[in-house]
């Protein structure tokens, strides 16, 4: 009972902040769900066994990537509401269609198989814990070239936010 | 020992210098240029006068040389074949290329594309070495197309000068047209033989019953009239007289031109089973030798009178052939190569010293200017003349001779061949005598004899030029002997005996003497205004020949100016309406398509993301429907 | 008794995603569209978390946090490409930006 608890609470809060992102019109509203969001799934990770990778969740993107969220609202004000009128051509009625095929699919995959999902691959009996050393031993002995790899963009990143940031004089003058 | 390799080495050598000069062109200087080339010459005569000892020693045994199969079926193979055939132009090619090699050095000195023209002339000797050392009737279409492209390298070398980048281009067009009969001629050979190999062809019992010999003879007879300069595609040849003279003394008089004479002695064991064959060569090479010696007595140009005497000479050695006397056909070919490669050698030392004058009414008396030069090319004169006991004398009588013992129609073809000796006697007389003897028009005073350089190579060739024609007299038959092998199917026509020959020898001879002694009466002597002679329409007589009877004019108002009006209305109805359109209209069809597809593009992200998820989702319920997958 | 079994997680892990993409269709305000990009990347977390303890190995872990790096990475490039949009015209909204029209 207590692990359907610890599934079916954070799962609601899960979907609580998911929609509070897309539906809320205050910006500030809409990163307090997604910190909803991103806190429930660390929950979610830990009833997973990866209790490192919730702890990286919590630091990384409910402190630091909120933070710049944050930081950006503040920035450039609220923005004033969307205009809840559509105004690309036929964009509405795409948007429908496309629910109605999701939901088509959902539904025809229900009829189908029910609400039983025949997975390819059956469940291991191996039970892995995602502790810190674990992780670590994997990543840099196989992994380590996706590592260095995944630096070099991080570096890249930065140096193009400050090239983007950066209020270039000539640019300036001809302005 | 094995030396069949050295059949590889003699072809390839000069090609090696030709590469060897292109690639370090830059860097060579005209000492180096020379130090390299003469001696790669010298090496070549050492080696080709080696095989041609060998095979001396071995009867002229052929020796064949696969170099390797290309095709196995129907067998294909870069082969060479050293018979007394090929020795003979072998030993001829190599020998000469290295005298005029000699000559040029100094007549190319201070060109600035001194290295290139030596460059050119190795690739030539190499095409030139290649055809005749062919094993089979698909390299010899190698070396055919390859001399094709020398010589019109060669001719065009000069190319900023408009003149001799349009002759490089008419030898080269004219040429194709001989090339393409001799190419379905080869075709028709694959199919009917099923081989080209030259022995292989002339041992197939094929030969003698063949429903489409004849054809194949007259498509190959295009294409050695197109080398060979003979008519109707003889027009090319006093054109290419723009290029350097050496090379036209190599190419257009003593080597390339008789490449396709050297083809048909080839194919001899063919031809002789084609009557009609034979009478076309012997017709056209007659009418030839006419045409051509009746304009050269009106040209002004130096090397213009020596280009028609050389069609007019190819001419006589057509004749042969089609009296089926091939040896005297490769004799004359060899005493011709010698006398004129030694006249035009003259004409350019003349042209040399003259600061690049060449019409000959321009000179005379160069006699006490030039005395090496005007001896060596009186001999030379003498010779084509067939003055004996210089080369010419020989070769010539030997083809009077041999035509006129065929008998019946051949009579008549003697009289015509007698007749164009008598023109040749004349023209060549008029020729050496207008530059050497007749009274100077011009101040002639900064002429000197030519450089050493250039006199010592026209004594070795008159040198050459007196002695030739002893390898082949009717008293010692050399060159015979070294054809035998190559000919001992073929029925060879035979001189005529005692008297009848000596009778022969007398008339020809006197026909080489009244030409010669009507040029002196009539341009020294001066004998039409001494006598006040009246001569009948002979204004229209030198118009004709000046314009070699208007050939040159009729093909091009026949096929020149209808080609181009053809290809002009080719070039904008179907191509322009058609080919054109087509592909206006499909690049047309893309823009307009492309630009409608572009609308698609709205710029917007949020309606790329709607696209995205749509077609998504509909690729995912497609995966989900198709059989055969878990769902 | 009802067990958790994967199955619950990836179907929170698709409407997770759904929600997320939805929002990338609706809204035009391009900071919420990126935060819309975070939950279908978070989803996609899950996904692999998930199939992590499913088959018993610790990969999916592993790519958790490449994912995670990207994400961050391109949250940097993203939000500085907000300002800079929001420097021109005050607004920042993704419609009015059309200068790729074809």
């Amino acid at each position: 009972m207590t692990e359907i608890l610890l599934f079916a609470i954070p799962a609601l809060l899960i979907i609580l902040g998911a929609l509070i992102v897309v539906f809320a019109k205050n910006p500030v509203h809409n990163a307090m769900g997604l910190v909803l969001t991103l806190t429930s799934l660390a929950i979610v990770y830990i009833t997973l066994n990866a209790t490192f990778v919730a702890m990286v969740q919590m630091l990384v993107y409910a402190g630091a990537v909120m933070t710049l969220f944050l930081f950006v609202i503040m920035m450039i004000g609220v923005d004033k509401p969307d205009q809840s009128k559509e105004s690309i051509k036929g964009q509405s009625l795409l948007i429908s269609g496309t629910l109605i095929i999701l939901v088509a699919i959902v539904l025809f995959v229900i009829l189908e198989n029910g609400l039983n999902w025949d997975l390819f691959f059956p469940e291991s009996e191996n039970i892995i814990d995602g502790t810190p050393s674990l992780i670590a031993g994997v990543m840099f002995t196989s992994w380590v070239l996706p590592f260095e790899i995944i630096s070099i963009l991080l570096i890249v990143a930065t140096t193009a936010a400050l090239a983007l940031a950066y209020e270039f004089k000539k640019s300036d003058s001809n302005d | 020992m094995n030396l069949e390799i050295f059949i590889l080495a003699v072809v390839a050598l000069p090609l090696l210098t030709s590469i060897f000069l292109k690639i370090s062109g830059k860097l060579l200087n005209e000492l180096l240029t020379n130090f390299i080339t003469i001696n790669a010459a010298l090496l070549s005569v050492g080696l080709s006068s080696f095989m041609f000892g060998y095979i001396f020693l071995g009867k002229f045994k052929p020796l064949k040389f696969e170099f390797f199969e290309w095709y196995p079926s129907p067998q294909i193979v870069i082969e060479f074949y050293l018979d007394g055939l090929s020795g003979v132009m072998m030993v001829l090619i190599s020998g000469l290329s290295l005298v005029i090699q000699l000559f040029s050095t100094s007549y190319m000195s201070k060109d600035e594309k001194y290295t290139k023209y030596f460059e050119y002339f190795n690739f030539f000797v190499f095409s030139m070495l290649l055809l005749v050392l062919s094993g089979n009737f698909l390299v010899m279409f190698f070396g055919w197309e390859l001399v094709g492209l020398s010589s019109y390298l060669l001719i065009s070398f000069w190319y900023e000068k408009k003149s001799a980048a349009k002759a490089g281009n008419k030898a080269f067009i004219l040429n194709r047209i001989g090339d393409f009969g001799f190419l379905i001629g080869l075709m028709m050979i694959l199919n009917h033989f099923q081989t080209f190999n030259f022995i292989a062809i002339f041992n197939s019992s094929l030969i003698s019953q063949p429903k489409n010999l004849d054809l194949i003879i007259l498509f190959l007879l295009l294409g050695a009239f197109g080398k060979s300069a003979q008519f109707p595609l003889f027009s090319w040849l006093p054109d290419a007289m723009e290029g350097p003279t050496p090379a036209s003394a190599l190419i257009h008089a003593a080597t390339m031109v008789t490449a396709g004479v050297f083809m048909l002695v080839r194919i001899s064991p063919m031809l002789q089973f084609s009557e009609i064959g034979s009478l076309v060569i012997i017709g056209f090479g007659l009418f030839t030798a006419l045409i051509a010696a009746f304009a050269a007595i009106n040209q002004e140009d130096i090397k213009k009178v020596l280009a028609y005497s050389t069609i007019s000479q190819l001419g006589f050695m057509f004749i042969a052939i089609g009296a089926g006397a091939y040896v005297a056909a490769i004799f004359h070919l060899v005493t011709h190569a010698f006398f004129k490669a030694l006249l035009f050698l003259g004409a350019g030392a003349v042209i040399h010293e003259m600061h690049h004058e060449q019409n000959i009414h321009k000179m005379g008396g160069l006699r006490k200017k030039m005395p090496i030069t005007s001896a060596m090319m009186g001999i030379g004169t003498l010779a084509i003349s067939g003055i004996p006991p210089l080369a010419g004398f020989w070769s010539k009588d030997e083809i009077l001779a041999s035509v006129f013992s065929k008998g019946g129609i051949y009579y008549g073809f003697w009289a015509l061949s007698l007749l164009a000796a008598f023109m040749t006697a004349f023209y060549m007389g008029r020729h050496w005598l207008l530059i050497f003897i007749k009274e100077p028009k011009n101040n002639l005073d900064n002429v000197h004899e030519a450089p050493k350089n250039m006199t010592r190579p026209l004594i070795i060739l008159g040198v050459f030029t007196i002695f030739i024609g002893f390898i082949n007299t009717p008293f010692f038959h050399g060159l015979e002997k070294v054809l035998e092998e190559t000919l001992h199917h073929v029925e060879v026509t035979h001189l005529p005996e005692g008297l009848t020959l000596a009778i022969l020898a007398i008339l020809s001879i006197g026909a080489g003497f009244t030409g010669l002694a009507l040029a002196y009466l009539i341009y020294i002597f001066d004998i039409i205004s001494y006598f006040k002679l009246r001569i009948p329409f002979s204004s229209e007589i030198k118009n004709l020949s000046k314009n070699v009877i208007y050939i040159n004019d009729f093909g091009n108002a026949v096929f020149v100016k209808g080609l181009k009006s053809a290809s002009r209305r080719i070039a904008v109805n179907i191509e322009g309406m058609t080919i054109d359109g087509l592909a206006n209209g499909i690049s047309n069809y893309f823009l307009k398509s492309s630009k409608r597809m572009s609308y698609a593009q709205t710029g917007l992200v949020r309606s790329y993301v709607v696209y995205f998820g749509l077609f998504t989702l509909i690729l995912i319920f497609i995966f989900l429907i198709s059989p055969g997958v878990p769902a | 008794m009802i067990e958790v079994t994967s199955d619950w997680y990836l179907t929170l892990s698709a409407i997770l995603f759904s929600i997320g993409f939805l929002g990338m269709m609706f809204r035009k305000n391009a900071l919420i569209m990126f935060m819309c990009i975070e939950l279908m990347l978070n989803a996609v977390n899950l996904t692999f978390i998930t199939a992590s303890r499913h088959l018993g190995l610790i990969d999916g872990q592993i790519a958790v946090f490449f994912v995670l790096v990207v994400a961050a990475a391109e949250v940097v490039v993203g939000l500085a490409i907000i300002v800079s949009i929001f420097k021109k015209q005050e607004s920042a909204s993704v419609d009015m930006l059309s200068s790729s029209k074809g």
